[in-house]
């Protein structure tokens, strides 16, 4: 058998045949194989010295047959030290090295050879001869070779030639070329100075490329299959090896395209993606990994994705940092950025769920942090992208979903400059606390008093008392009993319950180490059932799920989860710079947070917009006055459509005694404005000064201009669903109440509480705008006008708003309508806000609205001291009707979206919209954004505002009842997971219940309350409720109990698969994720728990139509899902309140950790 | 037996060196990392293997009180979540030669000891007891009980108990906190008032310090001595947490102490491969995003 034979058959891998032949004739008696050598090399070298140029194939064929034999017996030569006879090794050498290696190095045999091919002219056949060879050698050589000058400058010409633009390296031969790159890499990485001497030992010719190897397997990274990894790994090893070469560093950085071509090579792959993702479940939301494994495309880019990642984790600093900015710059910037903002909703879906999965597939700190630095800092068309992204949150259904995912992954890198980002720069300067309050910013809730307030929220309905057990003899912390005086002994061995005091135990238990850990907690009496030590004798699968399901039972599990989340937190931020208690940072040196408008303009940029500028890039970039204004409008048309809701909006206080009283939002605010002592900014009299005539005339525009737009927004939103139903435009409408929503405390209250001062002329204004801004952060030109573009092109939709578009078009008539919004904060009490809107609207609703209070009222008084006892009957029909009608006008719209009907809401009997609604919506809207904009200029400080993401969260929270289930999963959850950061800033104001917060800053209690109240008007309102209340919790139990029965993470005392506990929280997609080894176990999972969404929709469906409405089928099927979400709602609502208690005790019993200035994690 | 090797252990080498200026750095030390970090030392799963299931089953039934409160059932975690609280308060106050643990059977129940280091009581070891009242927050203040009466004007020389309450005449919540309990039990060995004694005898000697200061002086060494000599006894109470003392065992103690010395506090179930976290690059003393310096501190 010829050694050609044995050669060809070998593709790449196949090499196993070769490293199992120790026994060949020639390793057994070196001596034979030197002779051999030499004989064949006799035949070789007098072919070579035949001076002929044209040698015959003859000559050639010769050549190939010999050396093929010569180089298998070189490969297969043992180092002379083995077992080298002693006539062999005499020659000399100090590092014994064979005899055939020997002499290969002293005649030169291998650069003859080489260099006789390229003189007569490299074919690519026997080029990839050569290859294979050299491939071989390297591969399967006994000895060291690279070290020698005499293998490797052949070598290196070899490669040169494959290099050289006139040979190159066929398509057919690059698997041989990248193989034989690939054995060099791996020899090197065994013997590093072989680096060094590949670097020097470059072949002149080659100049600044002077590492060949490295430049020859860089055109593959990218590549698809095994040479594509073959080529990463070969570059991976060099990069791993250079890594403490500083010359080879810089070599790489600043000579090769190394760095760029992996960095681009990421944009050239992520445009081959998927525009679009193909959803199937409603509850999907983000990329799982066996999702992405069937996409090619995705694949590679992945593959690509994880290779730059592989490369910046070994790499020396230099590449590292040439590589991660090459990424910033090259990809994420001009790719990724523009992918964000692309028009259609399916491809911001894309884009963002793209994101999502590049962010949790990146380990390095350093890419991370350029990917940080792009959502945080970049500006696409003035809006940093993070600004974009919330836009998304406020969107509706499944952008929103996967935006959720987005900002839920971004949390759990628990990284402050997002965090600070994100919130805590609106509450460092601690504005939205009233003064009093700001030292108990700090305070610990030592009694539970939060904990208290948040379960007390938990809706009566959703209280199914199970059998009532009577003996309630063992409370679930017995330890909390008194053993009151020295002598007294408990009669029962009374055990530590909760997690926190089980912690307690562990820790004194465990430095002793397992000997000297006591055992009474065996001795314990009272186990359930199982063994005294089984590990979840509750959660267990042998626990039953009981009738009415263990439903208090899961606190525990929540307090556990919680303690859990806030230490993992805590331990994740103990190197975060400061403290963020209130203090530190100081609130007086605080930077000036953005205020509502500019800080987000992208909150007024409502994603109907993204639809409409089909092709639009975003439009121009440049801060011209005309897009400075139109951000003004798209902002105050926001407002607009926020003041409108606002009628509809109910407060709900807290009281004292945990008495929860619900006041309309008007009535409130007005009263609020009259009680409470207002700080500095928010005080009437400038206003009343200086207009203290809110003229008729003044306001006759924009009532008009109002009533259009009040009617537009309520109207619109039909509209809207009927244009969804064709391009899929649906989140649009809703996106802008939303938004009206979410602005509504911060801007509602200035608009309302205006100082004069911020009543310039637009002109002016738009100068003293962009001054005011500049103090932010330096880009106060790009602040002011951010979101702008977006807006722009948008607008042109209609004629008026393409005449606002215009720079001074219309000036005179903005300044009216701003006038007369400035006009109307000024005219004081309830009617402030009522007289810019559409009176008959507005008597309407204040008068269903005064129906209902005394009614509430009189349920509040008689002294039901936990304020649960609102009874529900007493809300009169008319309440109920307003209530259905507000929310189903305003926030109904996700209902529809899911049903993909057209048809309108039964419950709104509105005529079908005006044509030019958005442009009168803008006209009149103009308005209360240009005051709100200058009104800081007085005070810069004093706004207070806690953030879009704040804002937007509480309004989607707000919105719950009518989200859908999975939704309200992932919004909990992104609450639960704020609510562990230990940041004192943050802590209080989600968690301290008892904080008091300025007025116009929601709270989270006020929002939960307003939800509760929401669910038990709904309650109420279907007999039926509490069976199905049943049903979705028993569904949302089976669903969590698939979830985790097969959850693979092992820890099976990871509770939950009998209460609901856990379905709550993370969902399908996210549970999945959990099986991301195991794609079938994951598919299997994700079958069963879609089948229970079926069979649970189902069964939801069918109760609901026992009492049928009579209605017709469409209508049937809208309410049925209006009562499904409500209902599911209901579920979710009070498990996020038991997380919230439980996250709020945690809390006051954590401990900080100490900042580790050793990295070693 | 020795149950608890982490008490028995710092009170080994508090005794040790229980003079000179070194006591009170590495009591710092003792509580910031010792006491600390052996949060992070405990496993999850073992948790649940300890307790849950005494706890579970009992959590069913308190739905039945969702009839009369609306939380009432949540009721008894507040008061453990409390003195929990009041717990983590005390350790992060650090205060010197003072430790604590509560007891297994009861949230009310701790158990202390405490470290006198100069001063008339110098070298002074007093096990004692805190009881909390049941009712607490809203209750009398706690009750601190030495197991052996010491000497002392504020001490009753036959329970033992410490006047407790003439610091702390009305217990208010969120003002009071148990910490200044303790501390004050330590403040009346360093400084010792005598007005309204428990202890007559004692406060009469003191108060004629002057003259008789050796017989104050030799009762005062009496009891200390008195106290130290049943410092090995068995705790009184029985209970698996009282606090032991057992004498140096290098055996055991040596790498105990090593381990409490070298442990670094982990969260409880924190994973090997958990993501990079803590990540920050905002510069001390600014707000602003991206200000540190790019020198990459978290490699």
């Amino acid at each position: 058998m010829s050694w050609l034979s044995r050669l060809t058959p070998r593709g790449p891998g196949g090499r196993s045949s070769r490293n199992v032949a120790p026994s060949s004739p020639c390793t057994a008696d070196p001596e034979t194989c030197l002779m051999v050598f030499e004989n064949h090399w006799r035949q070789v070298s007098w072919v070579l010295e035949q001076q002929d140029p044209s040698s015959s194939s003859d000559d050639l064929t010769a050549v190939r047959n010999h050396t093929d034999q010569m180089l298998c017996l070189l490969a297969e030569e043992r180092p002379g030290e083995c077992e080298g006879p002693p006539g062999a090794v005499t020659s000399g050498n100090v590092p014994p090295i064979g005899p055939i290696l020997d002499l290969v190095v002293s005649e030169n045999v291998l650069e003859r050879v080489v260099q006789w091919h390229l003189r007569r002219g490299l074919d690519p056949d026997s080029q990839g001869a050569l290859l294979k060879l050299f491939e071989m050698l390297i591969g399967q050589s006994q000895q060291p070779l690279l070290q020698h000058k005499a293998v490797l400058q052949p070598l290196l010409g070899l490669l040169g030639a494959c290099a050289e633009p006139q040979l190159g390296c066929p398509p057919s031969l690059e698997n041989s070329l990248v193989l034989l790159l690939n054995q060099i890499c791996v020899s090197m990485a065994r013997a590093p100075a072989v680096l060094e001497l590949l670097f020097r030992s470059a072949p002149a010719q080659h100049g600044p490329t002077n590492l060949l190897i490295f430049s020859l397997l860089v055109p593959f990274i990218h590549r698809d299959g095994a040479i594509g990894q073959q080529a990463r790994d070969a570059l991976l090893l060099i990069m791993a090896t250079s890594a403490s070469n500083q010359g080879v560093a810089r070599y790489i950085a600043e000579n090769s395209y190394f760095c760029p071509v992996l960095a681009t090579g990421l944009s050239a792959l992520y445009s081959s993606l998927p525009r679009k993702i193909e959803v199937r479940g409603d509850d999907w939301h983000a990329l799982r990994r066996e999702d992405w494994m069937g996409v090619s495309s995705l694949v590679l880019f992945m593959n690509s994705l994880e290779f730059c990642n592989a490369v910046i984790q070994v790499a020396h600093p230099l590449v590292r940092r040439q590589l991660v900015d090459y990424v910033h710059n090259g990809f994420l910037v001009p790719v990724m950025g523009p992918a964000l903002h692309k028009s259609s909703v399916d491809e911001m879906i894309a884009s963002t769920t793209y994101l999502d999965l590049f962010l949790r597939s990146v380990t390095e700190t350093s890419l991370l942090k350029a990917f940080l630095r792009f959502i945080l800092v970049h500006r696409h068309d003035n809006d940093t992208i993070l600004d974009t992204l919330l836009t998304r949150i406020s969107s509706n259904s499944r952008l929103c979903m996967v935006s959720l995912s987005l900002f839920r992954t971004l949390l759990s890198l628990n990284c402050e400059d997002l965090m600070l980002q994100l919130v805590l720069r609106y509450l460092l300067p601690c504005t939205h606390v009233m003064l009093s309050q700001r030292r108990a910013i700090r305070d610990t809730d030592l009694y539970g008093k939060s904990a208290d307030k948040f379960l007390s929220l938990i809706p009566d309905c959703c209280r199914l008392s199970t059998a009532p057990s009577a003996e309630r003899e063992e409370e679930p912390a017995l330890w909390g009993k008194a053993l009151n005086s020295p002598s007294s002994e408990s009669p029962v061995h009374h055990k530590p319950s909760t997690p926190s005091r089980l912690a307690l135990f562990m820790r004194q238990q465990n430095p002793g180490g397992g000997p000297s850990t006591p055992s009474p907690t065996e001795t314990v009496p009272s186990s359930p059932g199982a063994g005294p030590n089984t590990p979840l004798s509750p959660d267990s699968p042998m626990h039953p799920i009981p009738e009415g399901l263990d439903w208090e039972s899961g606190y525990l599990e929540y307090l556990r989860d919680a303690r859990r989340g806030v230490e993992l937190c805590s331990w994740a931020c103990r190197n975060w710079s400061a403290p963020y208690d209130g203090e530190d940072p100081s609130p007086n040196a605080a930077p000036l947070p953005p205020p509502p408008p500019t800080s987000n303009p992208s909150l007024a940029m409502f994603p109907e917009h993204f639809s409409f500028q089909q092709g639009e890039g975003g439009g121009g970039g440049s801060t011209s006055p005309s897009q400075q204004r139109a951000a003004v409008v798209a902002a105050a048309r926001s407002e607009w459509s926020s003041t409108e809701r606002d009628s509809g909006e109910w407060d709900v206080t807290i009281g004292e005694n945990s008495c929860i009283s619900l006041t309309p939002r008007t009535k409130k605010r007005s009263l609020q404005r009259e009680d409470v002592h207002l700080p500095k900014p928010l005080h009437l009299t400038p206003d009343s000064a200086s207009l203290p005539d809110p003229s008729p005339h003044l306001r006759s525009a924009p009532t008009k201009g109002a009533q259009q737009a009040i009617n537009g927004t309520l109207l619109g939103g039909q509209g809207d669903r009927c244009r969804d139903s064709q391009d899929g435009g649906m989140e649009v409408k809703k996106v802008k109440r939303e938004l009206g929503e979410q602005q509504h405390p911060a801007g509602g209250d200035s608009s309302q509480n205006g100082e004069v001062s911020a009543f310039p002329a637009p002109a002016q204004s738009c100068g003293s705008l962009q001054g005011f801004y500049s103090e932010g952060n330096g880009s106060g030109t790009a602040e002011s006008s951010r979101g702008l573009p977006p807006h722009k092109p948008s607008h042109t939709q209609t004629p008026s708003a393409s005449l606002l578009s215009e720079p001074r078009a219309n000036s005179s008539n903005d300044r009216l309508t701003l006038r007369a919004a400035a006009s109307s904060p000024g005219s004081g009490p309830p009617e402030a806000m009522l007289s810019t809107q559409s009176e008959a609207v507005e008597r309407l609703i204040s008068e269903l609205l005064d129906g209902a209070g005394p009614g509430e009222g009189g349920q509040q008084g008689p002294g039901d001291s936990n304020g649960q006892g609102i009874s529900i009957e007493a809300f009169t029909q008319e309440l109920r009707e307003l209530e259905d009608r507000v929310r189903e006008r305003s926030k109904g719209v996700g209902l529809f979206r899911q049903l993909e009907e057209t048809t309108r809401d039964p419950h709104s009997g509105e005529p079908p919209p005006p044509s030019l609604l958005d442009a009168d919506l803008m006209g009149s809207g103009v308005v209360a954004g240009v005051v709100r904009v200058f009104r800081p200029l007085g005070q810069p400080s004093t706004q207070p505002y806690t953030g879009p993401f704040m804002v937007v969260l509480f309004a989607k929270l707000e919105n719950m009842l009518q989200n859908s289930l999975y939704v309200n999963i992932l919004l909990t959850g992104i609450l639960g997971q704020l609510a562990c950061y230990p940041q004192p800033l943050l802590r209080s104001f989600l968690l301290n219940t008892s904080m008091v917060f300025q007025p116009s800053v929601k709270s989270l209690i006020q929002v939960l309350g307003s939800v509760k109240s929401r669910i038990e008007t709904f309650a109420a309102s279907h007999e039926d409720f509490p069976a199905m209340l049943k049903k979705a919790q028993r569904y949302l139990a089976a669903r969590g109990k698939v979830d985790w029965a097969d959850s693979p993470m092992g820890m099976p005392t990871l509770r939950r698969s009998d209460s609901l506990v856990k379905s709550r929280k993370p969902s399908l997609g996210d549970l999945i994720l959990r099986h991301t080894n195991s794609p079938t176990r994951a598919r299997h999972a994700a079958q069963l728990a879609l089948a229970h969404v079926r069979d649970g929709g189902q069964s939801l469906h069918s109760a609901l139509f026992r009492g049928g409405t009579g209605a017709s089928g469409l209508e049937k099927q809208a309410e049925a899902l209006r009562v499904k979400n409500a209902v599911y709602c209901a579920v979710i609502f009070s498990e996020f309140l038991k997380e919230l208690a439980a996250l709020a005790q945690e809390h006051a019993v954590s401990m900080p950790f100490l900042q580790s200035h050793d990295t070693e994690e | 037996m020795n149950l608890n090797p982490f008490w028995s252990m710092s009170t080994n080498t508090g005794r040790k060196r229980s003079d000179g200026e070194e006591q009170s750095g590495e009591q710092q030390q003792q509580r910031a990392s010792p006491a600390r970090p052996s949060f992070g030392k405990k496993q999850l799963p073992s948790i649940p293997k300890n307790a849950v299931p005494i706890t579970k089953p009992a959590s069913p039934a308190a739905t039945a009180q969702l009839a009369n409160g609306t939380h009432a059932s949540y009721g008894p975690f507040y008061l453990e979540y409390s003195l929990l609280a009041e717990f983590t308060l005390v350790i992060k106050q650090k205060l010197p030669g003072i430790y604590v643990q509560p007891s297994y059977k009861s949230a009310l129940m701790w158990f202390g000891v405490i470290f006198i280091r100069h001063g008339l009581y110098q070298d002074g070891v007093f096990k004692f007891t805190v009881y909390i009242p049941d009712n607490y927050p809203d209750g009398e203040c706690p009750r601190v009980v030495f197991d052996i009466p010491v000497f002392h004007p504020l001490v009753d020389p036959v329970s033992g108990e410490l006047d407790v309450r003439r610091a702390f005449t009305k217990w208010r919540r969120n003002h009071n906190h148990i910490w200044q309990v303790l501390m004050y039990a330590r403040t009346v060995f360093y400084k010792i008032n005598t007005m309204e004694p428990l202890n007559p005898e004692a406060a009469v000697l003191f108060f004629r310090y002057d003259k008789d200061v050796q017989l104050f002086k030799s009762k005062v060494v009496d009891s200390v001595k008195l106290c130290n000599s049943h410092l090995f006894d068995q705790p009184k109470m029985d209970d698996p947490y009282a606090i032991s003392f057992s004498s140096w065992n290098p055996a055991i103690h040596n790498e105990a102490k090593e381990r409490m010395f070298t442990h670094k506090r982990r969260p409880e179930d924190h994973q090997k491969g958990l993501q990079v976290s803590g990540l920050s690059w905002v510069k001390p003393g600014s707000t602003q995003p991206f200000s540190k310096d790019d020198n990459p501190p978290l490699s």
